[in-house]
C-alpha cells in the first residue's frame, strides 16, 4: 500500500508567508514564557517532593487540608499516575519528609499510605541542573550548526539552526500551554530537558533526510530553477517524512498512556516535538533555505517550473 | 556480503552474541529466587545464628556462580529495584569555622561566614573564593587580617595566600575521609551492593539499593567521625576470658541438642579454613632526632621466649579421625573456633605461632593476634552481644574490628580476613591532638610509612602514654574501626611520630586519611537525596516491559502492512536490533533505568526510520522501472548517505546529553546512543542479507515492497 504517490505539492511557494509565521512564533514563544514563565521541576528549583499511595482514594482538597494542619502551609499537591497516588511538593526542612509520613499516618490512621518515593534537591543542585540543560541545548545547536556546515555547506546548517530554535520555542509554547490550562500537568524537569534535546536531535534528523535529497537532486536536475528542485526534493521523501513521524508517533502514543506516571511527561513533550520537528523541515528549514540562496548568496532561485514529477 | 554463509552468519551471529551475554542476566535471575528461598527460610529460623547458617550453606552452594552471574549481569537502576540515591558535598563553611582558631572567632568572622553561606548555595563559584571575597567585603573594613583568624602551622610564611591555599587544599583532602568513613559505616549497616563514588572534588554519590528508611541513613551519613588512640589489650587475661565463654557456651549448647547439631554443620569453623598469620610489622617511633632515648628503650625491651604448650595430660582426641576430632573440637569450642588466635612473645623477631584453646595455661608474656573471615564476622558479633558473653570479658576491656579494606577482585569470591582486637575501653588520647599527618618512603628501610606530628598538649600526653607502654599496641580507632596497631618501640617526646609496617602506598595513603581525620573534621552535607520505594520499581518495570511490548507490536503490524514482505524483513531485523542493544549494554556493564527503557522504546520507533529511507527509495526505483534485484542495489546505496548524516545528528545530540547530563539522563543518553549505532547496523546490513537471502531463494516474483501495483 502506498499513502503519497508522485505528489507534486508546490511546497516552498508560500515561504515568504512561513517565514514571517514561523518568526513571529519565535517571538510570540519568547513574549508568552517571559508573561508566563513555566513551571519548574525541583530538578530546577530545588525542593523537596514526596510521592505517596493511599489504600482508598480522596480529593485532592481533604489531602491539601490534612497536609497543611500537618504543618505544611504552602505545599503543592497533585495526582500522580494511579488512583489514590499523590505527589506532594512541602517546603524544604530537615526531615520534611518524615514529619510528612508521621502527620499523614495520624491523619487517616484508617487509610495507610505508602512511600513511593522521595525526592529531596538542594538549590544549589537545582541551580546547576539550570546552568548543564542550557549547555546542553546549546552545545548540541553549534555542534550540529558545525556538521551541517562541514557536510553540506554553511546556508543548511543556518536553514536547519533556525528550524531546531523553532522547534525548541513552539514545543515550550505548547507545553506551557498544556501547563496553564492544566490539561497535563508539567513541569520542565530533567526528562523534560532530555526530551526537548531528543527533539532537537530529531529535527536535525529529519532536516538532513531532505537537504540529502536537495543534495542529490541538484546534481541530476541541472538547469532548473532552485525552488523546483527544494520542492521536488520534499515531495520525494514526503512520504518517508509521514512514515517514521507515524510509527515514531505511535511509540511514543504507548509510552506516554502506559509508560507510567514517571515518563508521562517525557512522552508528552516528545510527542508535541516530533510533529513540530516535520514540521518545520518542510516548511521551516526549506524556506530559510532558499532564503539565504536569494538574499545572502544572491541567487536566483526561480519559481517552480516543474509541473510534473515523472521523470 | 557476497557468499550465502556470509550473509547467514550476519543474521546469526548477532544471535549468539546475545545468547551469550545475556545468559547470566537469566542465571542471575534464577539464583536470585533460589537466594529469596534461601533468606525466606533463614528468616523463619527461630535465632540469628541459625540465619546465619542458612545464608552461609548459600553462599558454599552457588556463591562464586552467584557472583559472577551478578557482575555479568544486565544490572537495574535505583528507580527500577527501588533504594537511595544520595549526594553529598563537604560543607566548606562548616569546614572553615573548625579550621579557625577557636579563641580568634568573633562577631566579625562569623557575619563573613553567613554570608558566604548564604551565597555558596546558589553560586557555583568555589566556597574558599566566596569566603575570600566576602572576607574582603564584610572584615576588611573592620581592620582584621586573615592571619589573625588562622593558625597553619609556620608563622614565617603565613601571607593570606598561603593560608587561602591551605584552605582550598583542606576542603579537596576533607572528601577523602568522608568517603572512608561513609563507605565503612554503609558496610556496617548491611546495604548490599552500595556504590559509593567520588564526583569532582568535593562531592561523593551514594547509590544505595533496597535502603528506603532515608531518616536512619541520613544520620548514618552526617555524623563526623571520631579518632581515637586505645590502648590494645589481646593479653593472655583475653584469651582465658575467650575460654571462659568457650566452656559457658558449650555447656549450653550441650543441653539442647538442636542448635549443637546447627553449629556443626555451620561452615564459619576455622578449624577447616587456612588462617594466614597476620604480620606485626607496624610500630611507632619517634621522628624527633633530638630524642635519644630510642635504643634505651629497646634495650630494655627484653621478653623471655615462652613457648606455647599443650598442658594437658590426657589427650581428648586419641584414637579419634581428622574429621571427628574437627568435630569434638568445634563442639568443645563455639566462641574461639569462628576465628584463629596467634601468640608470638617478640614482636621483633619472634614467630607467630597458631593457639589451641585446649590449653589450661597461656603465656603472660608477648602478644596475643586474632583473626577471623568475614563470613564469621556477623555471628560473632551475635555472641558478644549475649550479656553472659558480655560480662566473661576482661573489665573495661571491648574488642574492635579491623577496618574492611575495598575488597580485590579475588577477595569479592573469597572474603578478606580481618583482625581484631581487645582494647581498652577508655582512650589514652583523642585525634584532636594531630596537627597533620603524611605519608612518605623511609630512606633507609625504602618501605612506606606515615608521619604524624601533635600539638604540645597532646605531645606532652602522648610522651607519657608511650613512655607507659613500650612494646605494647597501641590501636588508631576512627568511628570504632581500627586502621592499624602498631607497637610501641620506644617512649615519643616531641610529638612526631612515624608509624611503619604499611605493605604498599594504598595502605599508607589510607592511614594518612585517617590520622588526618584527628587534625580535621570533614563536615559532610546532604545536598541531594532521592528515595524510590520498591513498590513504585515494580510498577516502573512492568509499566516499562508492557509499554516496550505494545509498541513493538504495533510497529510490528505497521510495516508488514505498508511494505509486505519487505516490512517482514524490517521487523526480523527490527528484533535482531533490540538483542544487539541488549547485548551492548549488558558487555559495557551498563545498568537499565526507566529513561533507559524509554531511549529504547524510542529507537524501536526510529530504527524503522533507516528502513523506510531504504524501502521508499527501492520503491522510486522500481517505479522509474527498473528490475527488482537493481532497485535494491540502488535503494541501499542511495539512501546510505540519508541515513548515515541524519544518524550521526542524533548520535551527537545523545553524545553532548550523557556528558552535560547526570544520572537518569545520562542512562537515557547512553541506550540512545547504542540504539543508533546497532540501528545503523541491523538496518543496513541485517536488513540487506535478509531480502538477499529471499532473493536467491528463487522467490524473486513473491518478494514485494508493499509498491502500488500501477508501475
Amino acid at each position: 500500500m502506498q499513502f503519497f504517490d508522485k505528489t507534486n505539492i508546490d511546497f516552498v511557494a508560500k515561504r515568504k508567508i512561513l517565514i514571517t509565521v514561523s518568526l513571529s512564533t519565535i517571538v510570540f514563544g519568547l513574549i508568552i514564557a517571559f508573561i508566563f514563565p513555566p513551571k519548574f521541576g525541583i530538578d530546577f528549583t530545588g525542593g523537596t517532593e514526596v510521592g505517596v499511595k493511599f489504600a482508598k482514594t480522596m480529593p485532592t482538597s481533604e489531602l491539601r487540608t490534612a497536609v497543611s494542619e500537618i504543618g505544611f502551609g504552602s505545599s503543592e499537591i497533585k495526582t500522580f499516575g494511579s488512583e489514590g497516588s499523590f505527589l506532594i511538593r512541602i517546603q524544604d526542612s530537615d526531615n520534611a519528609p518524615e514529619i510528612l509520613k508521621n502527620g499523614l499516618n495520624n491523619k487517616f490512621s484508617d487509610n495507610p499510605h505508602e512511600v513511593l518515593k522521595v525526592d529531596k534537591i538542594g538549590p544549589k543542585i537545582g541551580n546547576e541542573m539550570r546552568t548543564q540543560a542550557f549547555l546542553a541545548i546549546l552545545f548540541s545547536a553549534m555542534v550540529i550548526l558545525l556538521y551541517l556546515a562541514f557536510r553540506f555547506e554553511f546556508s543548511f546548517g543556518f536553514a536547519a539552526l533556525v528550524a531546531l530554535v523553532h522547534d525548541i520555542m513552539v514545543t515550550f509554547l505548547i507545553v506551557i500551554i498544556f501547563q496553564k490550562t492544566g490539561i497535563f500537568s508539567l513541569e520542565i524537569d530533567q526528562t523534560i530537558l532530555a526530551a526537548m534535546l531528543t527533539v532537537v536531535g530529531y529535527s536535525i534528523n529529519d532536516t538532513v533526510i531532505i537537504f540529502d535529497r536537495v543534495r542529490e537532486n541538484r546534481d541530476l536536475m541541472k538547469g532548473k530553477s532552485l525552488v523546483s528542485i527544494f520542492n521536488r526534493s520534499i515531495n520525494e521523501t514526503l512520504s518517508r517524512s509521514v512514515n517514521t513521524t507515524l510509527t515514531t508517533e505511535l511509540v511514543l502514543l504507548v509510552l506516554l498512556f502506559f509508560g507510567g506516571p514517571t515518563l508521562e511527561g517525557f512522552a508528552f513533550t516528545m510527542f508535541v516535538g516530533f510533529i513540530v520537528g516535520t514540521y518545520s523541515s518542510i516548511f521551516i528549514a526549506t524556506p530559510f533555505a532558499l532564503w539565504y540562496f536569494a538574499r545572502v548568496k544572491k541567487l536566483d532561485v526561480g519559481e517552480n517550473d516543474v509541473k510534473s514529477i515523472t521523470a | 556480503m557476497k557468499s550465502k554463509i556470509g550473509k547467514i552468519a550476519l543474521i546469526v551471529i548477532p544471535i549468539i552474541a546475545a545468547i551469550f551475554a545475556l545468559y547470566p542476566t537469566y542465571n542471575y535471575s534464577q539464583l536470585e529466587s533460589k537466594r529469596a528461598d534461601y533468606l525466606h527460610r533463614a528468616n523463619q529460623a527461630g535465632n540469628s545464628a541459625d540465619s546465619l547458617a542458612i545464608m552461609n550453606e548459600f553462599k558454599k552452594n552457588y556463591g562464586q556462580e552467584y557472583q559472577s552471574a551478578k557482575e555479568n549481569s544486565l544490572q537495574l537502576g535505583l528507580d527500577l529495584k527501588g533504594g537511595m540515591y544520595v549526594t553529598m558535598e563537604v560543607d566548606v563553611v562548616k569546614l572553615l569555622r573548625e579550621t579557625a582558631q577557636k579563641e580568634a572567632i568573633d562577631d566579625t568572622f562569623d557575619r563573613v561566614l553567613e554570608a558566604t553561606e548564604k551565597e555558596s548555595q546558589t553560586s557555583d563559584e568555589s566556597v574558599v573564593d566566596i569566603f575570600s571575597r566576602k572576607f574582603n567585603e564584610i572584615a576588611k573594613p573592620e581592620g582584621k587580617s586573615l592571619i589573625s583568624y588562622f593558625d597553619l602551622g609556620d608563622i614565617s610564611n603565613a601571607s593570606e595566600e598561603a593560608i587561602l591555599d591551605e584552605l582550598t587544599k583542606n576542603a579537596d583532602g576533607a572528601i577523602n575521609q568522608a568517603q572512608e568513613v561513609i563507605r565503612q559505616r554503609i558496610d556496617k549497616y548491611g546495604v548490599s551492593e552500595p556504590n559509593i563514588q567520588k564526583q569532582g572534588s568535593r562531592r561523593i554519590l551514594l547509590e544505595l539499593p533496597g535502603v528506603t528508611d532515608e531518616s536512619q541513613i541520613r544520620s548514618l551519613l552526617e555524623t563526623t567521625a571520631r579518632l581515637e588512640f586505645k590502648l590494645v589489650r589481646s593479653n593472655a587475661e583475653l584469651v582465658q576470658s575467650f575460654q571462659k565463654i568457650d566452656a559457658m557456651l558449650a555447656s549450653k549448647s550441650s543441653k539442647s541438642p538442636a542448635a549443637a547439631a546447627t553449629t556443626i554443620t555451620d561452615t564459619a569453623n576455622v578449624t577447616e579454613q587456612v588462617v594466614p598469620a597476620p604480620e606485626a610489622t607496624a610500630e611507632l617511633k619517634s621522628t624527633d632526632t633530638t630524642a635519644k632515648n630510642n635504643d634505651v628503650a629497646s634495650t630494655t625491651d627484653t621478653n623471655k621466649k615462652e613457648e606455647v604448650t599443650k598442658a594437658d595430660t590426657s589427650n581428648p582426641y586419641e584414637g579419634l579421625s581428622e574429621k571427628a576430632a574437627q568435630n569434638l573440637y568445634s563442639s568443645k569450642h563455639p566462641f574461639t573456633r569462628m576465628f584463629a588466635t596467634f601468640w608470638v612473645g617478640d614482636t621483633k623477631d619472634g614467630q607467630m605461632q597458631p593457639v589451641s584453646y585446649d590449653i589450661n595455661s597461656f603465656p603472660q608474656q608477648g602478644n596475643y593476634y586474632f583473626r577471623i573471615h568475614e563470613d564469621s564476622l556477623a555471628k560473632l558479633k551475635i555472641m558478644l552481644k549475649d550479656s553472659k558473653v558480655k560480662s566473661l570479658l576482661p573489665f573495661d576491656t571491648e574488642l574492635a574490628f579491623q577496618a574492611k579494606s575495598e575488597a580485590s577482585d579475588a577477595e569479592k569470591i573469597t572474603g578478606q580476613f580481618l583482625d581484631f582486637y581487645g582494647l581498652k575501653s577508655e582512650p589514652e588520647l583523642t585525634g584532636d591532638v594531630i596537627v597533620d599527618a603524611g605519608k612518605n618512603v623511609d630512606p633507609t628501610s625504602n618501605s612506606w610509612v606515615v608521619n604524624m606530628s601533635m600539638n604540645s598538649d597532646g605531645s606532652d600526653k602522648w610522651a607519657s602514654i608511650t613512655g607507659a607502654n613500650v612494646g605494647k599496641r597501641i590501636a588508631i580507632v576512627l568511628d570504632g574501626n581500627v586502621y592499624s596497631a602498631p607497637n610501641v618501640n620506644a617512649k615519643i617526646s616531641g610529638g612526631s611520630s612515624q608509624i611503619s609496617g604499611m605493605a604498599n602506598a594504598k595502605e599508607a595513603s589510607l592511614l594518612e586519611i585517617v590520622l588526618k581525620a584527628g587534625a580535621l573534621k570533614a563536615p559532610v552535607k546532604i545536598i541531594e537525596e532521592k528515595v524510590v520505594g520498591a513498590s513504585l520499581g515494580d510498577d516502573s518495570i512492568s509499566s516499562g516491559i508492557n509499554s516496550t511490548l505494545f509498541a513493538f507490536g504495533l510497529v510490528i503490524l505497521f510495516m508488514i502492512f505498508y511494505y509486505s514482505r519487505a516490512g517482514l524483513v524490517a521487523d526480523i531485523s527490527l528484533l535482531i536490533n533490540i538483542m544487539v542493544i541488549f547485548t551492548i549494554l549488558a558487555s559495557l556493564g551498563g545498568t537499565l533505568s526507566l529513561p533507559g527503557i524509554a531511549g529504547i522504546v524510542l529507537t524501536l520507533g526510529m530504527a524503522v526510520d533507516a528502513n523506510i529511507l531504504i524501502f521508499e527509495r527501492v520503491r522510486e526505483e522500481l517505479n522509474k522501472g527498473r528490475s527488482l534485484r537493481s532497485a535494491i542495489d540502488e535503494g541501499f546505496s542511495k539512501a546510505m548517505s540519508a541515513i548515515f548524516d541524519s544518524n550521526i545528528t542524533t548520535f551527537m545530540t545523545g553524545l553532548i546529553l550523557y556528558y552535560v547530563g547526570t544520572g537518569l539522563i545520562r542512562g537515557f543518553a547512553l541506550t540512545l546512543m547504542i540504539g543508533i549505532l546497532s540501528t545503523l547496523f541491523t538496518a543496513i546490513m541485517v536488513s540487506r542479507s535478509l531480502i538477499e537471502l529471499q532473493l536467491s531463494d528463487g522467490k524473486n516474483s513473491s518478494f514485494s515492497f508493499g509498491q502500488s501495483k500501477n508501475s
